[in-house]
């Protein structure tokens, strides 16, 4: 077997485990079955370009994007795992090169991010199916977000495990980095009506765009302005990774 | 060979960690790199690992060139680093046979392996507990036994005994006597002399990323550990000790706050009973009585004196 599908086949041991499936799974499911039906009260439908979805189906798209950023979390903290408990250095001195072991966390987060998407559109298929129009882009702007999305923010995830020493200081950066990429981002609620400063700052974040490009793939709304957003997220994905790529091929031990 | 280096220089800044070391060990031997705290055996070891290069000088490992192979080296040995390593939520088992699978072992030979290091490494209790929750030996022994999942010809230990109770201590070296017997060749790592004496074939002292001698365990003993130091404790000061101990030629007494009594030679034992005799005879009670075997300090401080005398 390859070297880069044996650490592969390490990293998804290490990371699929119960822990992960209530992260990835069972808390999704509640937000938006929970949040979904209980603000549908308060935000009877919301207007996403030309169409106008009900609130359950918005969340529930928005919560694919969401997923996405959170699974590269869980597999960009390997990275940081590794170099805690001394496993960095053990695969550096057994029958690997660096670069096997940068592109094996590359591919973990990849997939794990396509399995975290998948499992999501599943679940939340229920709540957005009469809203859904499906065409030709469907599948492929899902897959198009899943995999950028998630080298982006396991890009960035990589980032922080490379350049922090303290093991507390990694979740408090990691889950403050998050929390604003996720509040901070039209998963949740439309920047439509937000005031302005935060309707700005909507589009300061890549999971904003992440889950525009999402939606245009699930509701057809594709247009001008969507592509701009693939054009970026592919631009700063690729930006964030070549600096991961580098500070752990430079990565001391 | 198994391990050639010429002038091996490793620097961290102003710090020179490794200084020009040079080494020829021979296949098929226990190799023992004995020296204190800081002395530069880590990085000796990480640079023949090829975990980090050399700030000058050559490696060759297993006649391959380790800095332009280092990936074909690697495939050839094992390596057990100094810090811990583990995979935090699989249990035990689970990550011996996990690691066997890294390595490329098939599915049967690193099932069957799991098992019989499971029970070498007497890991039964804890086979199904997950790494993160054993104790520092525990650990240390999995981490030591895994490495054993794959084939190597050449295994690089790095003071592998630390945390380890004396049983488990004991059964380590003793495994690694067989494997030694059975044909690997093993360069370990210790500041313990006892440890080395009683495994390796050679040893190099190592002191300030220098080496200052190379030679079998015998040898170094009976250059530099033949002194023994003995001290006897009394229960009260005795004035008269002095004057009662003088007739004692050829070794050392101290005598520190007037209770204790240090006899330092390579005759310690006769000279002990020779001031036994006068103890028992002036009725001056004893409290307690140590032998203390030559530590590596003493070495490292004889090694450096002869040094400079031979260089002046
Ligand atoms: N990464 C590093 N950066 C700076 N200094 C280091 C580094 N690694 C080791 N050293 C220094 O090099 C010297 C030798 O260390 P080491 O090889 O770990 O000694 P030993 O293993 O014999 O205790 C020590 O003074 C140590 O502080
Ligand atoms: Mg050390």
């Amino acid at each position: 077997m390859h070297p880069i599908i044996r650490l592969l086949n390490r990293n998804l041991t290490i990371s699929l485990n119960p822990g992960f499936l209530v992260w990835q799974v069972i808390f999704p499911i509640v937000y938006i079955f929970v949040a979904g039906f209980a603000y549908t009260a308060l935000i009877s439908s919301v207007k996403f370009g030309d169409i106008s979805l009900d609130y359950p189906a918005f969340i529930a798209s928005g919560m694919i994007g969401f997923n996405i950023m959170n699974s590269t979390l869980v597999s960009g903290i390997i990275i940081w795992n590794d170099r805690r408990h001394g496993m960095f250095e053990q695969i550096l001195v057994g029958p690997f090169k660096r670069s096997h072991y940068i592109l094996s966390n590359v591919y973990t987060i990849a997939i794990v991010g396509l399995i975290s998407a998948t499992l999501i559109t599943a679940i939340g298929y229920p709540l957005f199916f009469k809203s859904v129009h499906f065409n030709l882009l469907t599948i492929p702007f899902l897959v198009f977000a899943s995999i950028t999305g998630s080298i982006l923010f396991g890009s960035i995830a990589s980032i922080i495990s490379t350049r922090l020493k303290s093991s507390e200081g990694f979740n408090v950066i990691i889950n403050t980095v998050f929390l604003f990429f996720a509040f901070v981002s039209t998963a949740f609620y439309p920047a439509q009506g937000a005031p302005q400063p935060l309707a700005t700052g909507f589009y300061l974040n890549p999971l904003t765009y992440l889950v525009d490009i999402i939606r245009a793939g699930i509701f057809g709304t594709f247009n001008e302005f969507v592509m701009f957003e693939m054009f970026v997220l592919v631009t700063v994905a690729s930006i964030l990774f070549g600096i991961a790529i580098k500070l752990l091929t430079k990565l001391n031990l | 060979m198994s391990i050639i280096t010429r002038s091996l220089f490793k620097s961290y800044g102003n710090l020179v960690a490794v200084n020009g070391i040079d080494l020829d060990i021979r296949g098929g031997k226990v190799f023992g790199f004995l020296g204190p705290n800081g002395a530069g055996k880590s990085t000796t070891i990480k640079l023949l690992t090829t975990l980090i290069p050399p700030t000058s000088g050559t490696i060759q490992i297993l006649g391959l060139d380790a800095i332009k192979n280092p990936l074909d080296v690697r495939k050839r040995i094992g390596v057990v680093l100094q810090q811990p390593s583990y995979e935090p939520n699989l249990s035990v088992e689970k990550s011996l046979e996990k690691y066997g699978m890294m390595w490329d072992v098939d599915r049967k030979t690193r099932k069957d392996r799991t098992d019989e290091l499971i029970d070498v490494f007497e890991l039964q209790e804890i086979r199904k507990k997950k790494n993160e929750d054993l104790s520092i030996g525990q650990r240390r022994r999995v981490q030591v036994a895994r490495e054993f999942i794959h084939d190597m010809d050449l295994l690089f230990l790095d003071e592998p005994t630390v945390g380890l109770d004396p049983g488990a201590r004991r059964n380590l070296l003793d495994f690694l006597k067989n494997k030694a017997r059975d044909g690997l060749t093993i360069f370990y790592t210790t500041h313990v002399l006892t440890e080395a004496e009683y495994l390796c074939d050679e040893i190099a002292v190592i002191n300030k990323g220098k080496i200052l001698a190379v030679d079998s365990p015998e040898h170094l003993k009976s250059t530099f550990g033949q002194e023994k130091t003995i001290k006897i404790h009394l229960l009260d000061r005795i004035e008269k000790l002095p004057n009662l101990l003088s007739s004692i030629a050829g070794c050392k007494i101290d005598f520190n706050a007037g209770t204790d009594i240090i006899i330092q030679s390579s005759k310690a034992e006769i000279i002990l009973s020779q001031v036994l005799s006068i103890l028992i005879e002036n009725n001056i009670p004893i409290e307690d009585l140590s032998a203390m075997p030559t530590t590596l300090e003493e070495i490292f401080l004889k090694m450096v004196k002869e040094k400079n005398a031979s260089n002046n």
